[in-house]
């Protein structure tokens, strides 16, 4: 007996694609195959024999076989079909994943939570901490005026609820009624928009981030003004 | 230095509102994004669909990085598609080992 996951990428192709027994044969090894998959990849995410893995895998497994039968044809061939297969059912299992964590997070909150679950920021309180150098808090001021200059509100909720509090885009998307796919080009606008601005303003940005994240400010500084 | 198209823009858009101070830890965020931030980038569906190649490719140990810049560069940027392409390398490395 062949192993399923043995098989080459033609054999696949041309037991999933014919009927008869070979078909159901390679829909029951598939099947397999991606259970095995999913257990593994999303130890991350749920404890590996627990029943919500198992229930998720069972799950994705099922929907991931259906959505692979239906595009068997934009399979290119450029990887193992068993990776192919597994990267369906993996964007199968986190959408629901993300889905059911955050179903009864309303859109109002994952934009505008609630005062004390603000990580890092403030728009109340302007002292910055007294590790900041003078140096830094002026750079803070500075990209603080940038982000309200340059983004709407709306752009800075989105920005934060995914880059600072890691709310998931898929599941902000959800909430929105759009795709992930276009939340992250509204994304991108707002970060070049952003980008583009503290260039410049002359904002060294390699700078700014080695002197934040090492705390360390004594490099910090304007390199030159672009903009008159 | 603020640009003349910028004070003009500022102006016209509106009065000042509440200045907006963060942390250093925030702003180290921030700007790591920013300077992550490319005029082109891959949106999500260009690296689902290269994403079972690259992770073959990085788990064969080649060096990515000349031949897939913007794949790298949306992973950083991108929590959902660097979640997936994880889950996706947790599930090759095992059935390798």
């Amino acid at each position: 007996m062949v192993r399923p996951s043995a098989r080459e990428n033609s054999e696949w192709l041309t037991a999933l694609g014919g009927g008869g027994e070979a078909r159901e044969a390679a829909l029951t090894d598939l099947r397999e195959v991606l259970r095995a998959g999913l257990r593994r990849g999303l130890t991350a995410w749920l404890q590996a024999g627990s029943p919500q893995l198992e229930s998720l895998a069972e799950d994705a497994a099922q929907d991931a076989l259906l959505r692979i039968l239906d595009r068997l044809d934009t399979f290119e061939g450029r990887s193992r079909f068993t990776t192919w297969a597994y990267k369906v059912a993996i964007r199968i299992a986190l959408t629901e994943l993300r889905r059911k964590q955050w179903q009864d997070v309303s859109l109002d909150r994952m934009l505008e939570p609630e005062a004390d679950e603000e990580h890092g920021m403030s728009v109340i309180d302007p002292q910055v901490g007294p590790e900041a150098s003078v140096e830094q808090q002026d750079a803070l001021a500075r990209i603080g005026r940038i982000l309200q200059e340059e983004l709407t509100p709306r752009q800075w909720a989105m920005m934060k609820a995914v880059a600072l509090r890691g709310i998931p885009m898929e599941a902000l998307a959800q909430k929105m009624g759009v795709e992930r796919n276009a939340l992250y080009k509204m994304m991108h606008d707002a970060r070049l928009k952003l980008k583009r601005r503290m260039v410049r303003e002359g904002l060294d940005l390699g700078e700014l981030m080695a002197g934040f994240e090492a705390g360390n400010t004594s490099g910090m500084r304007v390199v030159k003004g672009q903009g008159g | 230095m603020t640009g003349l198209l910028d004070r003009v823009r500022i102006w016209l858009v509106g009065g000042r509102r509440t200045p907006l101070v963060f942390q250093p830890s925030t702003a180290a965020v921030l700007s790591r994004q920013m300077a992550a931030t490319q005029e082109v980038e891959y949106d999500c569906q260009d690296v689902y669909r290269l994403l079972d190649q690259f992770a073959e490719a990085v788990l064969r140990g080649e060096d990515t990085a000349p031949w897939m810049p913007l794949i790298r560069a949306h992973l950083e940027l991108c929590p959902d598609c660097r979640a997936e392409f994880e889950a996706l390398m947790r599930a090759l490395q095992a059935q390798l080992s």
